[in-house]
């Protein structure tokens, strides 16, 4: 059992700062204060991941045969750590170099290998999730956007909503149902995912304005778009399988802690500048504030572990999950409670981070899902019994 | 970073796993409040398990991993401070059980009945007192430890050991691995009840209340065990605070949560819950509580207040 770094991660992670402390703009902060989702922030990031790319920090970890290094699992989490630390310069990129990708390689065509992969190693690619609609959040099989077969493809009608980053997206990694009438299975067997093309004819992008940022969220309806055979990811039927390996990556893929942490450091320099923290009070919440902290961490590397070790994945990712919760609100509680001014235009960062963790609940499913996972694939207790 | 056990570290736990199955009990014999065992407190010195952090090639860690597991058991025995703070001592190896207190030396310690030491954190160093046992009244409680005070406290008997931050360091790396595994076997405790116990035509376990409930518990439970093991791996301060006072904010609701959902049968003494969740309660006190662990973690991290 060792729970420090190697001298090459301890590197890695030098390697990494040195290039945020050279690169990330004098603005950097008002620039990440509209969220990853905003235009400055979406404009910025693609400048900013060519510099990855180029430095060879975009997709390390990625198979070599796929443009990568076939860097350690490990190596890729710091780069997150640094990165999410950091406001997350990469924008909307996390989820295209943690996921996306990985997902493609996994079950993907080699056409689409080749359509797809090199933007986004190239830092250029914006992508979108098509999973949440009006009715089906959490419960995503619930979804009812329809793929109706046609002859070379689909036409897709419906609606998606909370969609991040779809008003900059060039695709949209998009769940829709085949329905019964058109010879679709019945429940999850029916789903498909196709990777749509954002600009193809009948999609309308409507942006939610929202606590989290400009930008952040929107409403993406369908009507009646042809998205051709070639771009459906895995073969029908397959799509929930496919599904689940992509949300495993994402769980734990945001190092949520990590940026709560450095935030707590900074509230407390804050707090030592006006003289507050001899308040055992103060001391009292912020500790308690980063011992939430710090446990998120343990258990988000109890998880990277396991993938590390190529151990099969576990539900403990939920119980990581909720942690990361936990210590994101903690920190945002303790800011807003004692350094109020901080939302009130004093601390861009602060806000920044404010948008962040009250959506840490929210955003990849609700927290309370995680709780059900917990109860029954950690702790084995028995289901609810099944609806009416 | 690798969450794994060494060759080494599975070699002693299997060995201990072996001697726990022989020594430990199944079931609640007697209507108790705890249940001190001897003849296991004798198999672990015996067998070397409380020594494990003098041995070449162990540490701290290693005695963590001792007695959270230990920690599991029914039966209560001294581990946390023999195989954590003993070795810090200048006291001869089996000088032990061992007894702690803060302030009072002549307050209520743990394992004061038995013990044949007894360490006070005096504030800038701690005493180390030799127990003569004819000096202990035992004191009747309902926290899952046999407590005991002196009736006299003659503290010229004692002799002074300096490095006081040590001692506190491992006090509360040893609470955290105890409440660790407290926690863990009080849950399976749980996790057993709600399954088996039917209730409108249910288990009573496959109520989302109680899911989500038990979820959250599962996560205090995993944290603690985590906190604590990587602050035995460190032998910091701050870890070592951080972890205590994580176990100690979190035993409060914890161990309402899992009473509450054993209903009037975990109010009784027949049922083994207590067994575990009072040992949390005592600890939760331990150094002065969670705020304490709090300030000396902000203190460790950011610096003391001006």
């Amino acid at each position: 059992m060792e729970f420090g770094w190697t001298e090459e991660e301890q590197a890695h992670r030098r390697r990494i700062r040195t290039l945020l402390d050279e690169t990330l703009p004098a603005d950097w902060e008002q620039i990440s204060l509209h969220g990853p989702g905003s235009d400055a922030q979406t404009a910025y990031s693609k400048e900013f991941c060519a510099i990855l790319a180029d430095r060879g920090l975009l997709v390390p970890h990625w198979p070599a045969e796929h443009g990568g290094e076939d860097a350690p699992v490990w190596q890729q989490f710091i780069l997150g750590e640094e990165m999410w630390a950091a406001g997350e310069p990469r924008g909307a990129q996390y989820m295209n170099v943690n996921w996306v990708g990985p997902v493609l390689m996994k079950f993907g065509t080699p056409a689409q290998l080749d359509k797809y992969l090199p933007p986004v190693r190239r830092g250029e690619s914006i992508w979108c999730q098509g999973f949440s609609e009006p009715s089906a959040g959490s419960d995503l099989a619930a979804l009812r956007t329809t793929a109706v077969p046609v002859e070379g493809g689909y036409r897709v009608t419906g609606a998606k909503i909370w969609t991040s980053y779809a008003g900059q997206a060039d695709t949209c990694f998009l769940l829709a149902r085949i329905p019964p009438v058109a010879g679709g299975a019945a429940g999850k067997a029916a789903i498909v995912i196709l990777l749509t093309d954002m600009r193809s004819p009948g999609i309308q992008v409507k942006p939610i304005p929202a606590l989290l940022g400009d930008g952040d969220i929107h409403e993406v309806f369908f009507d009646d778009v042809f998205v051709p055979a070639a771009d459906r990811l895995g073969a029908e039927g397959q799509a929930w399988e496919i599904i689940g390996f992509a949300l495993q990556n994402e769980r734990v893929g945001i190092a949520r802690y990590e940026f709560s942490r450095r935030m707590l450091d900074r509230a407390v320099a804050r707090l030592k500048t006006q003289g507050r923290w001899g308040d055992p009070v103060i001391r009292d919440r912020a500790a308690r504030a980063l011992m939430l902290c710090e446990a998120a961490r343990m258990l988000v590397y109890r998880v990277v572990d396991g993938k590390a070790r190529n151990l099969p994945p576990d539900a403990f990712a939920s119980v990581a999950r909720w942690a990361v919760v936990q210590a994101d609100n903690g920190v945002n509680d303790f800011m807003t409670e004692f350094l109020p001014d901080g939302l009130l235009g004093a601390d861009p960062m602060q806000q920044a981070h404010h948008q962040r963790a009250i959506a840490a609940g929210v955003a990849s499913g609700a927290a309370e899902i995680q709780l059900n996972l917990i109860a029954r694939r950690w702790l084995g207790l028995p289901g609810e019994p099944a609806r009416p | 970073m690798n969450f794994s056990l060494t060759d080494d570290q599975a070699s002693v736990m299997s060995g201990l796993d072996q001697l726990l199955g022989q020594t430990g009990e199944n079931g609640l014999q007697h209507a108790v409040t705890h249940v001190y065992s001897a003849g296991l407190d004798a198999a672990l010195a015996e067998a070397g398990f409380l020594d494990i952090a003098r041995e070449d090639g162990f540490g701290p860690l290693d005695a963590a991993l001792v007695v959270e597991r230990v920690a599991r058991e029914m039966q209560v025995v001294e581990v946390g401070v023999s195989a954590l703070i003993a070795p810090l001592l200048p006291v001869d190896v089996g000088i032990r059980p061992i007894a702690l207190l803060s302030g009072d030396a002549g307050g209520a310690a743990r394992f004061l009945p038995m013990a044949k030491l007894l360490v006070v954190d005096r504030g800038d160093h701690a005493l180390l007192l030799p127990v003569d046992p004819d000096t202990v009244v035992p004191v009747e409680t309902l926290l899952a430890y046999p407590f005991g005070r002196l009736s006299e406290v003659d503290l010229d008997s004692g002799t002074r050991f300096d490095d006081i931050a040590g001692v506190r360091r491992r006090w509360r790396i040893a609470l955290a691995a105890e409440a660790a595994g407290c926690m863990a076997a009080a849950l399976a405790a749980i996790i057993d009840h709600v399954t088996s116990r039917f209730a409108f035509g249910r288990p009573l376990g496959s109520f989302q209340a109680i899911h989500h409930r038990l979820a959250m518990a599962a996560e205090t439970a995993e944290s603690t065990r985590w906190l604590a093991l990587r602050a035995a791996w460190s032998d910091d301060d701050g870890d070592a605070a951080l972890a205590a006072g994580f176990a100690q904010s979190r035993i409060a609701g914890f161990t309402y949560d899992l009473h509450q959902f054993a209903g009037a049968m975990g109010l009784t003494l027949e049922f083994p819950l207590h067994l575990w969740t009072y040992r949390l309660r005592a600890l939760a006190s331990d150094l002065g509580g969670a705020s304490l662990q709090a300030r000396a973690l902000a203190d460790a991290v950011w610096g003391e207040a001006a």
